[in-house]
């Protein structure tokens, strides 16, 4: 298990201007993030009423399953509407439920793990004796379980997303603070007479941001998986709900027919869960000092 | 070790005994019950139902009930399946799912851990590029689109192999790779992690330089070393297989444990939820307890804390 901690862990760096400068000489993540910065201004325009389509997501027309042509460019569905301009909608659903799942992950992750690890002792075992057994769970598993009681409605997707995905920030939070509490300056802060609160806010948490950024990275792409996965498996969201994966799911059952259908709201997923995977790692590489980039290290 | 796997035991029973009252307590408090879907039965019908069922009881004399049966090792019955017993539908959907989970495993372990330690050795050079957006492309893809694309491709286009179902050996091909996809891209990422570690310690630089081939050092020294910590994933690689097997078993309609599931939770087939939940939560704990076993017999230093 050590090594896995590791490999999701990096060592602690400062977040800083070099950042930056320092994605921008990987490829890979550069390219990533002009990717996802495009798709979330795309779902940001729609969800505020700017369309970028000339039909609407739920525009019906006499065209019924056209493959993808120049005047719908990817095609329509068994209603007629045009896929591409369903994509665009669904993208902001997609898109939101990514952001909003690294968003609880992070508030509710963080607030915990600091806690249990400025604490440590016996506090410290028994905060994180639950989480190691939930965490060991498949995510799957769990939310399918949680999604029966909460219904499947996108509120149900979110909570369901949230209460599985902020262990993993928690275990790597305590992981920094446990590592950190002992370090000089914090001691330094402590003969000073700085408070607790301070020393975890002001001391601790910004020299642990960088891996909690490169965390939560990873958190958006396997919420977006999450819940196009239970869509697709009819245990996410159900139309008229409009998403990537009910999208996806709404193909497969043409698949053999009209492979148009499940093919680009598929590309989508991927490609977005790609760029931020790719991002992920640009950031951790960027944030690692014992990679020098641009060089070879051998 | 034999102390150490009757400690195993006798943990595992607090812990199943959560899962079951969590899960017990989770479908009990839902609003609607198994039969509100046949939409069409006289109340009478459904109150007889419930009656046999002991679904009209109130909950906490149903969980009593429940746990006393589930002591008896009986898991009740499915009240969608009709005449059939919950032991009955796990016992012929597990060995489905545990045939597809083993060779799925296996050839993901034959991709993954070779690509990894490719990628390691090579490190900073084209393999190792190479290998890591082949891993990066493996976490990407939902299982779901690799599932359509092979059916798409294979079955549909170029009709070589079965679309779904579990019949011959044929049926088997297209859904193991579909599950062998994320494990392997996973293994892959993590034994790159674990040859880097290993590469940078002083016996490997000590194999080096006394004019031991960069390969055998890779194969005698690293590969050995580095592999302990990919034998004792195990447990997430298990817990990545069941997550896997709901999408794989319900593309290509195979009759296992992940499907059953899902159609419980449709059809609100509360001790089939139950039943297939705690198959699953013993099999993620034989899973971490053999890692702890392993951990003890590769790697020495671990056996002093006991």
């Amino acid at each position: 298990m050590e090594i896995v901690e590791k490999a999701k862990m990096p060592v602690v760096a400062p977040l800083d201007q070099s950042v930056m400068a320092r994605i921008r000489r990987i490829p890979t993540a550069y390219i990533a993030l002009w990717v996802i910065a495009l798709i979330c201004v795309v779902a940001l325009l729609s969800f505020m009423g700017f369309s970028l389509c000339q039909y609407s997501f739920d525009q019906t027309s006499s065209d019924f399953l056209a493959g993808p042509s120049g005047q719908h460019w990817m095609g329509t569905d068994e209603l007629g509407r045009d896929l591409f301009s369903r994509i665009v909608y669904g993208a902001r659903l997609s898109i939101a439920i990514g952001l909003t799942t690294a968003a609880v992950a992070f508030v509710i992750g963080t607030l915990y793990g600091a806690l249990s690890g400025y604490l440590g002792g016996k506090v410290d075992t028994f905060m994180m004796r639950g989480v190691d057994i939930a965490y060991s769970l498949p995510d799957l598993l769990v939310m399918i379980l949680i999604g029966v009681l909460l219904g499947r409605g996108t509120i149900g997707i979110l909570i369901a997303l949230g209460l599985v995905s902020w262990m993993g920030t928690a275990r790597l939070v305590r992981a920094q603070f446990l590592q950190l509490k002992n370090e000089e300056f914090i001691e330094a802060a402590r003969a000073q007479g700085q408070s607790g609160w301070n020393i975890v806010f002001k001391h601790l948490l910004p020299n642990a941001l960088g891996p909690i950024i490169v965390a939560l990275t990873f958190t958006v792409p396997s919420a977006i998986l999450s819940e196009s996965t239970l869509s697709f498996i009819g245990l996410g969201l159900s139309p008229p709900a409009c998403s990537w994966g009910t999208l996806a799911s709404d193909g497969w059952r043409s698949l053999r027919a009209h492979p148009h259908l499940i093919f680009f709201p598929s590309l989508f997923i991927f490609i977005t869960v790609l760029s931020f995977n790719f991002l992920g790692d640009g950031l951790r590489d960027a944030l690692d000092p014992r990679t020098r980039l641009g060089k070879k290290s051998r | 070790m034999f102390a150490l796997i009757v400690k195993r035991i006798l943990l595992a029973i607090p812990v199943l005994l959560v899962v079951a009252s969590l899960t017990f307590v989770l479908v009990r408090i839902v609003p609607g019950g198994p039969f509100d879907a046949d939409k069409n039965l006289p109340p009478e019908i459904i109150a007889n139902l419930n009656a046999k069922y002991h679904l009209d009881k109130p909950v906490p004399e149903q969980y009593l009930l429940y746990l006393g049966r589930l002591a008896q090792g009986d898991l009740g019955v499915s009240y969608k399946y009709v005449n059939r017993t919950v032991n009955d539908i796990l016992a012929d959907a597990f060995p489905v799912s545990l045939q597809l989970g083993t060779i799925s495993l296996t050839l993901a372990v034959l991709i993954g851990v070779p690509l990894g330690a490719i990628a390691a050795v090579c490190r900073g050079r084209k393999e190792d590029v190479i290998a890591m957006f082949l891993s990066t492309l493996g976490i990407s893809v939902p299982g779901f689109v690799i599932g359509a694309t092979l059916i798409f491709v294979f079955a549909i286009k170029l009709r070589v192999l079965p679309v779904g179902l579990w019949e011959s050996p044929w049926h088997v091909v297209l859904p193991a790779v579909t599950l062998a996809f994320s494990p392997a891209a996973y293994l892959a990422r993590l034994t790159r992690a674990s040859v880097l570690e290993i590469v940078e310690k002083d016996w490997v630089r000590t194999a080096r330089s006394k004019g031991l081939s960069q390969w055998n050092t890779v194969l005698k020294h690293i590969l050995r070393n580095s592999l302990i910590p990919v034998v004792t994933v195990l447990g997430p690689l298990t817990a990545i297989v069941i997550t896997g097997s709901f999408v794989v078993e319900y593309i290509y309609a195979i009759p296992g444990m992940g499907r059953f599931f899902i159609t419980a939770v449709m059809n609100r087939d509360y001790d089939l939820i139950l039943g297939t939940t705690l198959v699953f939560a013993v099999l993620l704990i034989i899973a971490n307890t053999f890692v702890d076993l392993a951990y003890q017999f590769l790697d020495p230093r671990m056996r002093i804390e006991d």
